[in-house]
């Protein structure tokens, strides 16, 4: 039998990138690099391998089955980072544990999670992000979903930044009463709006028609209006106060358009306390971005701290940009450079002196100048320089 | 005001002509979608909609992956499938069930030994037993799933019954109820919040055609 070797494949769900590809990939994450640096933000990176158990504690529950795993020397159970939120809370607790809150981090890293089988979704996903450690909640809100609208931005495309808060599903779950089976059933139908499944529940009483409606109450600010025909209570009511008065005051930075409210949204990831938002952007089919507030993660590991945070997915960004205007980030040499033989030093002096002048060259590293000719033509090379033995330079427009 | 493009995507087979018609009832021009020969995208002149045939479980991935914002597909192929979108309407139509059916006369939940059950949907049939609790092999079949138990294969089968015949003709019968089906409006998840007045447009004229044909 003859072994199958993998060795002229990726793995399913990751690609290498190429060329364009790159360049788009890098202007994302230095747009959004010199944004967050511009607010103060300072750049940490963490390992992208980490111990099992980070990723799995009371308010962080990431399921196994979705992350890539190992073991380490002493047989610990160690993962591919499948998030960089929960990394940075155990970083904030331990070596940053002296060091006074607020805290203005972001990152740039990848992350790794295990996708259905032949979904064509990404394995590897390369994210930027801030997490906003602790001081005064309302403050640090504003500046995550103002930097999070900037980010969209930067796509240069239509976008809309779209906010919720999860504290109303849970208030109104735990006022429903029903055991934790229900909730997360109801919390799936409720995400997915998948109005038949909820059907199910809508006459039960006010609570589940409440829950019931969630799903439906999407859109502009009309949706406050609505939303206080089915939701009230002490609770709920001021919750929805602070996000109809948050979206209100929001409009005074970032065009009352570009913001949507969806009271439905009800991520899974259980350590989100209060607002939740995700950013879409025209020409892609998921979410952009994505992000929340986690008041009881960073307790979780030992240090009591409020926090906000979001990540945006540089790939989708930069595929968004792509499409916009792919022959942007094709850039071509201005020169091409050759050397006849014996001129291979002064051709290569010759580069730099070229790049000292600004400009970009390709050295052609084949003897024979037609064949540096055709290349320059097949590859947008506007002019082709030629050094010889003695130093001389001849320069051919192509 | 200007209409968005939408793209809709409709499971090819028995569901496309019910949705053709409902379609014609809400008032489009389904000329195209009626005189379609082999074409695989048609259009709806004058809406700026685009319609797309596929088979049920490509609809879901059309739709997850946003290059069609609506679709219209079985329960039973979401369930088997699973994906990220907004299941936003019950039409009614294509109404039948998944039902675990066993050989006349016999009781699939007696004794102790792991059962084995034979099914063309796997994860719907490991889903049912695992809420229940109940240990069981799974085999694949691609085929008359009926067959499975009359040769000795497998104890039961999960299969989709829609009037019993079938089973009936093959000495079997239902013995528990799995799920029931119907067909589904779905929508990508991004798309109903770009697209929100048009997208919710269509689903609105689809959705009040139902309740009027129902009522």
């Amino acid at each position: 039998m003859v072994l199958r070797r993998n060795d002229l494949l990726t793995p399913e769900g990751t690609r290498d990138l190429l060329f364009e590809e790159c360049a788009a990939k890098r202007t994302v994450t230095e747009r959004v690099t010199r944004l967050f640096e511009s607010y103060g933000y300072s750049e940490v990176i963490t390992p992208g391998l980490e111990f099992y158990d980070v990723f799995n504690g009371k308010v962080r529950y990431f399921p196994q089955e979705t992350m890539y795993k190992l073991v380490d020397g002493k047989n610990r159970l160690m993962v591919l980072r499948p998030d960089s939120t929960m990394p940075i809370a155990r970083l904030a607790a331990t070596r940053l544990c002296s060091v006074e809150l607020p805290l203005k981090l972001f990152y740039n890293q990848n992350i790794f999670m295990v996708n259905p089988k032949d979904s064509g979704r990404d394995d590897e996903i390369a994210q930027s992000g801030i997490e906003i450690l602790g001081g005064n909640s309302g403050a640090a809100d504003y500046e995550a979903l103002v930097l999070a609208a900037k980010v969209l931005a930067e796509c240069d495309g239509d976008f809309r930044l779209e906010i919720g808060d999860s504290g109303i599903f849970r208030e109104l779950i735990a006022q429903y009463g029903c055991d934790e089976k229900t909730a997360e059933e109801m919390r799936e139908s409720i995400e997915n709006k998948n109005f038949p499944a909820l059907k199910a529940f809508e006459y039960d009483n006010p609570t589940a028609r409440a829950l019931v409606e969630l799903p439906r109450l999407f859109g502009g600010f009309e949706v406050f209006g609505k939303a206080r025909e089915f939701l009230y209570g002490e609770i709920v009511g001021r919750k929805l106060d602070d996000l109809e008065k948050l979206c209100v005051e929001l409009c005074g930075i970032i065009p009352e358009e570009k913001i949507r409210v969806d009271l439905g949204l009800v991520h899974k990831k259980d350590y989100y306390t209060g607002i939740i938002f995700r950013g879409y952007v025209e020409g892609y089919g998921q979410p952009v971005l994505s992000g929340g507030r986690y008041d009881t993660l960073l307790g979780d590991f030992g240090r009591d701290a409020a926090a906000v945070g979001f990540a945006v997915n540089v790939e989708a960004a930069a595929k968004v940009l792509l499409q916009k205007d792919r022959s942007r980030f094709m850039k071509s040499p201005d020169v091409l450079v050759f050397g006849e033989q014996g001129a291979e030093i002064a051709a290569l002096k010759y580069c730099g002196e070229l790049i000292s002048e600004g400009k970009t060259v390709f050295n052609y590293p084949e003897m024979h100048i037609d064949l540096a000719r055709k290349y320059a033509k097949e590859h947008n090379i506007g002019r082709v320089d030629i050094v010889d033995k003695d130093g001389k330079i001849t320069s051919e427009e192509v | 005001m200007e209409n968005k493009k939408v793209r809709i995507a409709l499971t090819k087979g028995r569901i496309e002509s019910k949705a053709v018609d409902i379609l014609e009832k809400v008032g489009y021009d389904v000329l195209e979608l009626r005189n379609k020969g082999r074409k695989l995208i048609l259009s709806i002149p004058g809406e700026n909609i685009e319609v797309v045939l596929a088979k049920a479980a490509d609809v879901i991935t059309y739709v997850e992956h946003g290059v069609c914002d609506l679709g219209i597909v079985g329960r039973d192929t979401i369930m088997e499938h699973g994906g990220k979108f907004y299941e936003i309407a019950d039409l009614n139509f294509g109404i039948c069930k998944f039902a675990l059916a066993v050989k006349k006369g016999t009781d699939f939940f007696a004794g102790y030994g792991v059962k084995t059950v034979a099914t063309k949907y796997p994860n719907v049939t490991r889903g049912y037993f695992e809420k229940k609790g109940i240990d069981v092999d799974i085999v694949k079949i691609e085929g008359s799933v009926e067959l499975a138990p009359l040769v000795g294969l497998a104890d039961g089968i999960v299969d989709i019954v829609e009037t019993g015949t079938t089973l009936k003709e093959n000495g079997l019968e239902v013995c528990r109820n799995v799920a029931p089906i119907s067909a589904r409006l779905i929508v990508n998840t991004v798309s109903l919040k770009l697209k929100q007045e048009r997208v919710l447009e269509i689903v609105d004229l689809i959705k009040n055609e139902r309740i009027r044909e129902n009522s």
